[in-house]
């Protein structure tokens, strides 16, 4: 089989993993090797869907022994088989590098035989990569479940990021769709790799020139929308993998219905778009606003709403926080107000070391008035007043009532509701409404409803 | 405003170098005036006000720089990247930047709800980032030993390429031509130049095209019809990168 064949097969069953980041270890170049890392990371290309491409992203092989429902790469699928062979992948992996295409390699596979097995060639293939050719680009690398520990501390050695995919938020839902992977066999690697590069953190410290396990940490991913878990399931226990296993980045992909099957939601439904997109919303305010899974979802409330984000919903909900008066609140009061993000947080405390901020100065420094000036206060006057409709409308997400023209085919001019759009919108226009005159309508029903609970 | 200068009804005119710019900000301080507009000699413009040739002079421009450098690292890369800026009035915004920067200290590098310093800093963002970008879209083809890629850019980024694309290939000889200023940054062996280049075609050999065909089908695999979001697509990558981008053009045959 020719190579550009083998890739385009191994790209094509590669590109439902979301993780494609090249975040997380900062090395510069050396004389006598090639490529260099950046911390915040590099994104080359963006695909017309909208993700971006850093990595080399491909399966070792996608020749799977398992028969896990939701995947396309389950044995009794009917799809072309391809395997690389170690050197294959590591050229591959240069050429591109060279010419500025990819950021490094995301290496994962389907399960060859057994998972020592496939763990032994996604090795093999690294090495070529790390000793032969002195690569000193990024590596992310997929641990497979089942294998030995001995060889996740040698494919850590030789990546700057493992993962270890979760699949489905519980252990119910895995033992229904993936019958051939247990929780015990997700969880152990994921453990072994936090103490890991725990263990290795203090070596480098005492020895500068240690080997690095993992510098870049540890990521999973799991599937929404293929299983009944709520959201707030879901937000608890990615709270609970940050917090016990130190994970870098929980990813979340939205189901696509790739195969007929009675566990599984009908061949029809739609990527949830906008459950996924909430998904991420709620942990970035995890990770970098200092909110926990409770505040965010309770008992009564175990669903994003659709039109709001998180932040927004919060606020509405806590009244008793705000105003926030600009001049005097502390970062962590500032990130509260929605419109208010890590970055403007940080550049109105610098800027009132040197002079008070307005409505103007806060304009520029990048705040998002149309949502923030009705929770602040700037020297105790209020930003805005507003009715409760004003305010509504405001902080709806305009996201969710999306509507546009886009281009599958030349003949397809007209205004559709975009993929990423609520699921209600989805709903009137499949009807046959017009999508303008529908999301119109829908957001103004949001708009009363919201108004009503505030 | 935070100094003491009245706006006078003049033009400045120097020789678009980074020194002469320099003497124009001493000759402001000299008069105690701010001009109504800077012009380098490529964007001449029909004015009413009075112009006036600002001549470069080295020992006026050092003392300016040395005295920016004393506000600290903020402010003097504010400046000097801020000057890579193509926007028609950089030098008015720069120079008064660097006046209330003189009037403060090194402190105005944070003042960002000031109009002049939220100007600069305005200028600062957008050169780092579109050089953030073409480290992102920059593609080289090969070509013997050479790599070469061309770029489009709006300010002039190749300063700031440098530093990364020598680390990223540490034993390359590369070449990047800047098809808007008609200038090349050639990293050969150890040292780098900077080139008036009016021309680089690209003309990639059968091998080279083979590479670009592989890059094209795994772009074209990785694409999830289902998701498609051709708006996010355009928000990440804007459309002036796509015609240097290769996997941008359709798949070709196959």
């Amino acid at each position: 089989m020719e190579l550009a064949e083998k890739l385009e097969i191994l790209a094509d069953s590669a590109k439902y993993d979301v993780a494609c980041t090249s975040s997380g270890v900062e090395r510069a170049g050396r004389h006598g090797s090639l490529g260099s890392c950046s911390a915040a990371g590099i994104c080359h290309s963006f695909t017309p869907d909208g993700r971006c491409v850093s990595l080399l992203k491909v399966l070792y092989s996608n020749a799977c022994c398992y028969d896990c429902s939701y995947c396309v790469n389950r044995r009794t699928n009917d799809i072309p088989r391809a395997t690389f062979t170690p050197r294959e992948l590591a050229e591959l992996t240069i050429g591109f590098y060279r010419r500025n295409y990819i950021e490094g390699l995301f290496l994962s596979s389907a399960v060859l035989g057994t998972p020592d097995r496939t763990m032994e060639a996604m090795i093999s293939a690294l090495r070529i990569l790390r000793e032969e050719y002195h690569f000193r680009g990024y590596i992310h690398a997929k641990a497979i479940p089942g294998a030995d520990p001995l060889l996740v501390h040698q494919l850590g050695l030789l990546a700057d990021r493992l993962s270890v995919n979760i699949e489905l938020p519980s252990a119910d839902s895995l033992h229904r769709l993936a019958p051939d992977k247990k929780r015990a066999a997700v969880l152990a690697p994921m453990r072994q790799i936090a103490s890991e590069t725990a263990q290795n953190r203090c070596e480098l410290q005492r020895y500068h020139a240690a080997p690095q396990f993992a510098p870049a940490g540890q990521s999973t991913q799991m599937i929404i929308g293929a299983s009944p878990e709520s959201d707030r399931q879901i937000l608890h226990l990615t709270e609970s993998l940050y917090q016990k296993y130190s994970l870098k980045r929980v990813f979340f992909s939205a189901y696509l219905p790739v195969v007929q099957d009675s566990r599984l939601p009908a061949l029809t439904t739609r990527p949830p778009l906008l459950r996924e997109h909430r998904l991420y919303q709620a942990d970035w305010l995890l990770r970098f606003y200092h909110f926990s899974a409770g505040e965010l979802l309770n008992e009564d409330n175990p669903i994003f709403d659709p039109y709001l984000d998180p932040k927004c919903n919060w606020a509405l909900l806590h009244p008793e926080y705000f105003p926030v008066e600009v001049n005097r609140a502390s970062r962590e009061e500032l990130l509260r107000v929605p419109g208010i993000g890590p970055k403007s947080a940080l550049r109105i405390l610098r800027a009132r070391k040197h002079q008070h901020r307005g409505l103007p100065e806060l304009k520029r420094i990048g705040v998002v008035l149309k949502r923030a000036q009705y929770f602040i206060t700037c020297d105790g006057y209020l930003g805005a007043r507003g009715t409760r409709a004003e305010i509504a409308g405001a902080l709806v997400d305009p996201k969710a009532f999306g509507v546009g023209v886009q281009q599958l085919s030349l003949d397809s001019f007209l205004p559709k509701a975009l993929p990423d759009a609520a699921p209600a919108l989805h709903q009137l226009t499949d009807q046959g409404m017009d999508p303008q005159k529908a999301a119109a309508e829908l957001r103004q029903e949001a708009i009363t409803c919201i108004t009503r609970r505030m | 405003m935070h100094y003491a200068a009245d706006v006078k009804d003049v033009i400045y005119r120097y020789d678009g170098s980074f020194q002469g710019f320099l003497c124009c900000v001493f000759e402001s301080y000299a008069r105690r005036e701010i001009p109504s507009a800077i012009c380098a000699p490529q964007q001449e413009q029909i004015s009413l006000f009075e112009p006036r040739q600002i001549l470069t002079e080295e020992q006026k421009a050092r003392r300016v720089f040395a005295g920016a450098g004393r506000l600290g690292g903020q402010v003097k890369y504010r400046l000097t990247t801020g000057f890579l800026s193509g926007a028609p009035e950089k030098e008015l915004i720069l120079l008064r930047f660097l006046r209330t920067a003189f009037a403060i200290g090194s402190g105005a590098a944070q003042m960002l709800g000031d109009p002049d310093v939220a100007g600069a800093w305005e200028l600062e963002r957008a050169v780092c980032n579109e050089a953030h970008l073409f480290q992102e879209f920059l593609r080289f083809e090969q070509r013997g030993n050479l790599l070469g890629a061309v770029i489009h850019p709006k300010n002039f980024v190749l300063p700031l390429l440098r530093g990364h694309f020598c680390s990223r290939l540490p034993d390359e000889d590369f070449l990047i031509q800047d098809a808007t200023h008609k200038v090349a940054m050639l990293r050969h062996g150890s040292e780098v130049r900077y080139l008036q280049m009016e021309r680089y075609d690209p003309a990639p050999d059968a091998a080279e095209e083979e590479w670009q065909q592989m890059w094209r089908r795994f772009f074209h695999a990785l694409t999830i019809e289902q998701r498609r979001n051709e708006r996010c697509q355009r928000t990440h990558c804007p459309k002036r990168f796509w015609p240097d981008m290769c996997e941008m053009t359709p798949l070709s045959g196959k």
